[in-house]
């Protein structure tokens, strides 16, 4: 699967080592020894008691009932906690066609930079009430117009959740409500999109022309309330509302809200997962669901768009010191009925989008890792709606099927702390293997090197 | 959807007017008022089990064990003298606001819960190890465990019981108190430990995970 070139392009690493060198030492100077992150301090416990090998965001069973429970088990202490990516990315080919490097997509190519950094208000407010609340600084957020850079602090994942738990030997039900800005935000396995892999991925590099709504489309866009039950830690089955984020919930919207999707009443979300723990084994299988109609352009007067998405789901875990494997599967098979397709100029009515993304990962003694991930987007052809030809950028077949192999490495020194290097290998992008945009530009020419320092504090 | 905001916000506003306490559910492990039978279930019960019988080796069964043991290695968790990885990682955190009578509470739990059987090994290891639990290896200097954790594994007072354990959790203690210093009070182990192979430690706790006294 890997070839020649490709290899050739890895073994450009050699380039990057002084860099990666300084990532690492600035990273450890940034995070004291002694530092824990708020929940952990709550708890008292190390990271990889709810982080899976210690990889977070991926939660161990434990750490899914510290969230069920409301973020309340522990003490209250000192809710306050910081993050920050430092990183490097290299794309295979940063030319267009006529031999011109593009350094607008590919802006910061081959350089080591201080990408994106969070600030967490997040803990135990009450025996019930817990919040977890992100604030993220992109130090490349958007450009001016004279074409530089800017950064901007922004409202991330954020949410609010109340939880019981009513437990005797032979009967445990946890019930819960959640408020938060993410539909999937709440969910506790790691196959669902809010929390789903990559955890950390390049800012400058091209990526799969569409993803389903449900994968992160109304992200920080909408405002929604859900509650949910959890039953003898087999059944769980949760049901949310979201509306536009905008209003009294526009401080959970980055920026104005010129851009924001503009939901016409209100986008119900569902989920149920069945689990079962054997041993050290853990397993989910799931389904979730969104719909919701999205008004085009988002402008209140014009038609809406109605997008039905459903997912199925599952995660395999298997946690038994010093060993920890992990496997997500997830597939989304979205619909699209446009409103006014002619005025927005699409071929269709009607749109599908498949998204398929199944990962493995394996951690020694919570400190090396290796994971392989494979992700598939596939849907039906509407050269109306992915723009036609265009340098790099561009969509000659009108497809968006893409189709990526991301191996990874990791390395964990010290809990608090993240080191890894993650290889986008494209074997198809929107819809080619070779001259995908019209302009001769292969898939694997987006292939990208991503390496990273990531800490939390 | 504003309705179930706001609603939300009443319940967190109503919750902190209330005094933020739920003694009955709490898993406020800083609140010496929270029982420790409440602690056991809402907290302890997420990785040992709701009645002490873990699913995973990963946390070792509590069901049944002995009480004095159970209070003696809170607190030893609670004052940092037992130092293995997973106890520092895990327990320390956990126990470090606790009170003596929310570890005597804790511990008279999960002493009278009744443990379920666990998985039993082939018969040639349970066999082998059997002998050993039972008569030691006299030729080696190894006394036999059954001398201070009973005929059946069943433990008394500070001397745990390993009947119906984990072997998984078993084998990783065993090979702390052989090769390390990270639990003091399991120091009269080290020799004993010393004594026996690879194999011979397979054996004893194959043996004694499936043993079922209840």
């Amino acid at each position: 699967m890997i070839t020649k070139s490709v290899w050739r392009h890895v073994l450009k690493i050699q380039d990057v080592l002084p860099t990666l060198l300084a990532l690492v030492l600035l990273g450890m100077w940034s995070f004291p020894s002694y530092a824990l992150p708020a929940f952990a301090r709550q708890t008292g416990q190390n990271c990889l008691a709810c982080h899976a090998g210690g990889q977070f965001p991926e939660l161990t069973p434990y750490g899914r009932l510290f969230k069920l429970t409301g973020y309340t088990m522990g003490a209250r202490s000192m809710p306050l906690s910081v993050m920050a990516v430092l990183d490097y990315t290299r794309v295979r080919n940063p030319k267009d066609s006529t031999g011109v490097k593009d350094t607008v997509d590919f802006h910061k190519q081959g350089t080591a930079i201080f990408d994106v950094g969070s600030v967490f208000l997040a803990g135990k407010i009450t025996d019930n009430l817990g919040l977890f609340a992100q604030a993220t600084y992109a130090n490349y957020d958007h450009q001016q117009d004279n074409g530089d850079w800017v950064g901007h602090l922004s409202p991330d994942n954020t949410e609010f959740r109340y939880a019981d738990r009513f437990i005797s030997p032979g009967s445990d039900l946890i019930v819960g409500a959640f408020a938060n800005n993410n539909p999937s935000m709440q969910d506790v396995w790691n196959s669902a999109p809010a929390w789903s892999y990559p955890y950390v991925g390049p800012t400058f590099a091209l990526g799969a022309p569409a993803s389903p709504l449900l994968d992160g489309g109304l992200g920080q866009d909408s405002v929604g309330a859900g509650v949910y039950a959890y039953w003898n830690r087999s059944l769980y089955g949760e049901l949310a509302l979201y509306k536009t984020a905008n209003g009294p919930f526009g401080f959970l919207h980055p920026g104005d809200n010129s851009g924001i999707a503009r939901i016409k009443d209100g986008a119900p979300y569902w989920r149920l997962a069945y689990t079962k723990a054997f041993g050290p084994h853990d397993l989910m299988i799931g389904t979730s669901g969104l719909v919701a109609e999205i008004h085009e352009n988002n402008d209140v007067n014009q038609p809406t768009d109605r997008y039905r998405d459903y997912g199925l789901d599952a995660q395999y875990q298997y946690i038994l010191d010093p060993h920890t494997v992990t496997a997500h599967i997830s597939y989304i098979h979205e619909n699209v009925k446009w409103g006014d397709p002619l005025a927005l100029g699409y071929d269709n009515a009607s749109d599908t989008l498949k998204e398929l993304k199944i990962k493995g990962a394996y951690v020694y003694n919570a400190t090396y890792g290796a994971s392989l991930a494979y992700q598939q987007t596939t849907g039906s052809t509407d050269a109306g709606f992915f723009g036609g030809p265009a340098d790099i950028t561009g969509n000659l077949s009108g497809s968006p099927d893409t189709t990526a192999w991301i191996p990874e490495v990791f390395w964990t020194p010290v809990q608090y702390l993240r080191i890894g290097a993650q290889y986008w290998h494209y074997t198809k992008f929107s819809g080619n293997s070779s001259n995908y945009d019209g302009f001769g530009r292969s898939a694997s020419d987006n292939d990208t090197l991503f390496v990273y320092v990531w800490g939390a504090y | 959807m504003k309705t179930a905001v706001y609603t939300m916000l009443a319940l967190a506003i109503a919750s902190l007017g209330s005094g933020c306490v739920n003694l009955e559910r709490s898993r406020d492990i800083g609140n010496p008022n929270v029982s420790g039978r409440t602690l056991a279930l809402q907290v302890c019960s997420s990785c040992h089990g709701v009645d002490g019988n873990s699913t995973s080796p990963a946390f070792p069964k509590l069901a049944g064990q002995q009480e004095a043991y159970l209070i003696a290695q809170l607190k030893f968790f609670r004052g940092h003298n037992r130092i293995d990885p997973a106890g520092s990682e895990y327990m320390w955190g956990i126990t470090r606001k606790l009170t003596d009578e929310q570890i005597e509470g804790l511990a008279r739990y999960f002493s009278q819960q009744k443990d379920a059987p666990n998985v039993a090994g082939d018969p040639a290891t349970v066999a082998a190890g059997k002998a050993i639990f039972e008569n030691g290896i006299p030729d080696k200097g190894v006394a036999a465990c059954a001398g201070c954790h009973g005929a059946m594994g069943m433990g008394k007072d500070t001397f745990p019981r390993l009947a119906g354990q984990h072997a998984n959790y078993m084998m990783k203690q065993l090979h702390i108190l052989s090769e390390t210093n990270q639990r003091p009070a399991g120091a009269m182990m080290k020799p004993l430990v010393h004594g026996l192979t690879s194999a011979d430690l397979v054996a004893v706790t194959t043996y004694l995970q499936g043993v079922s006294p209840n």
